[in-house]
């Protein structure tokens, strides 16, 4: 096996900035889809985050909406508990990242002022495959222990 | 008539990062439960596989492998025989029984709180793998951790799932692990391992595997920041040579695998590569990037 070298100064290594980029995977409606293919119905038990799911008048589970800080900014999520209080599946509804310098940036951040895990947000079109760094599902991890514990009781 | 194909993506947090599938299909019933197929195929390889899950095949014969022959699953064997092949051929560089030295380093939880004694390396057979998908460990105090090949090994199976299910086209990304099927050619940017905030390179990928590792960035809590999450089983350190490596092949699992004997080896592990396919980008501690001959068309450096 033969090897091309690239020797470089590391002062002359001007790599492209990663842009930030949001992926909207679902919608709050598209995941309640997802999550409860049968459901006919969903009634809001708490505005914007519970919601129960019924099919034929039967109570099929429930969906909770919530949204955890990521690496910088909030990952939206969902988890869709079985009637029994059981976690029946965890889903990302969107991803935002952001790298150096857009953080900082008032005008980048203000994208995201007044957005819903509901409304579409993309902020390139273009959105780019990643390999490089594994980012942790922790805190996601951590949300979900939450909701169980907060509601998995509360709801039956 | 032409049949319209969207572009389906979805993520769920498992293998403690988060799985990302796309597919190229019409959208509806069909899709969504091959979708839903594939990230559970990625949730049993958790189950099965995660050394922190108290039920997993690993912390099973962690308990009981060295105490007395233990059958796993299928999955789980078959993983852990791609490891041993790897062991053998790396030259014990690829070793799944560093687990106490990453429970030593804090990379992994130490067992009910005491500290973990790092033996020496094996030698030879340290894992058995008899008939019926039983697993012996030659010592007692032998612990495994398949947290580098067991990553791949889902994104392998994902991909299998989503082809049952006849879906033409797709990608499976485990935080980087990642694999194509299809026709079309996928761009996959390359993070630069000394600056996570900038990209390195674009490749072109068409029904492959590319797994990268890094010395760690700041992305885990609590730990030291430059550290390796990989061990040199020679020494019981973190490797130092590169800063990053990163691997493309057929198969998921091999690709990542070979992220961590490459990582230790560099470009002395040309040998095992060409063995399994494998092209590599490494780069140095120095700074240098070095790519195999068979590979360098298809990646376009940034700088």
């Amino acid at each position: 096996m033969s090897w091309v070298r690239y020797t470089l100064p590391a002062a002359a290594i001007v790599s492209a900035a990663s842009p930030a980029y949001a992926v909207q995977y679902l919608s709050i409606e598209e995941a309640q889809k997802q999550a409860f293919p049968s459901a006919t119905n969903f009634t809001e038990v708490q505005a914007g985050r519970v919601w129960k799911a019924e099919a034929g008048g039967k109570v099929a589970g429930f969906f909770v909406f919530d949204r955890v800080i990521g690496k910088h900014l909030f990952i939206d999520y969902a988890v869709a508990l079985t009637p029994g209080g059981a976690v029946h599946k965890v889903e990302i509804l969107q991803y935002r990242e952001s790298y150096g310098g857009e953080i900082r940036s008032p005008s980048w951040l203000a994208q995201f002022v007044g957005k819903t895990g509901g409304s579409a947000l993309k902020i390139n079109g273009d959105i780019r495959n990643i390999s490089g760094a594994t980012l942790s599902s922790t805190h996601v991890t951590e949300g979900v222990k939450r909701i169980l514990a907060a509601y998995a009781n509360r709801l039956r | 008539m032409p049949i319209a194909f969207d572009s389906i993506r979805r993520a769920r947090p498992l293998l403690g990062t988060f799985v990302e599938i796309e597919v190229t299909a019409a959208a509806g019933p069909e899709t969504d439960a091959a979708i839903d197929a594939a990230f559970d195929a990625v949730a049993r390889v958790h189950r099965l596989m995660s050394f922190h899950e108290h039920d997993s095949d690993v912390s099973r014969v962690n308990r009981e492998a060295g105490v007395r022959p233990t059958r796993v699953d299928a999955w789980t064997f078959e993983v852990l025989e791609a490891a041993v092949e790897m062991h053998r051929r790396s030259g014990g560089v690829f070793d799944v029984t560093v687990a106490p030295a990453l429970q030593a380093v804090g990379l992994l939880p130490g067992a009910d709180g005491e500290r973990a004694v790092v033996p020496a390396p094996c030698v030879g057979d340290a894992i058995e793998l008899l008939p019926e998908r039983i697993v012996r460990f030659q010592a007692p105090d032998t612990r495994i951790d398949l947290g580098g090949i067991a990553k791949g090994f889902a994104v392998d199976r994902a991909i299998e799932v989503l082809r049952e299910f006849d879906v033409p086209a797709g990608l499976v990304n485990a935080s980087g692990d990642l694999r194509v099927f299809g026709a079309a050619p996928h761009a996959v940017d390359l993070r630069d391992p000394r600056d996570p905030l900038r990209l390195l390179a674009r490749i072109e990928m068409a029904g492959e595997a590319l797994a990268s590792s890094a010395r760690r960035f700041d992305l885990m809590e609590g730990s030291t920041l430059g550290a390796s999450a990989i061990i040199n089983p020679a020494t019981g350190e973190p490797a130092a040579a590169m800063i990053g490596a990163t691997i493309r092949t057929s198969s998921c699992m091999i690709a990542d695998a070979l992220t961590k004997v490459v990582m230790i080896l560099g470009t002395g592990a040309g040998d095992l590569l060409e063995h399994y396919g494998a092209s590599a980008l490494l780069v140095a501690a120095d700074g240098d990037i070095q790519i195999t001959s068979d590979w360098s068309q298809a990646v376009h450096l940034a700088a």
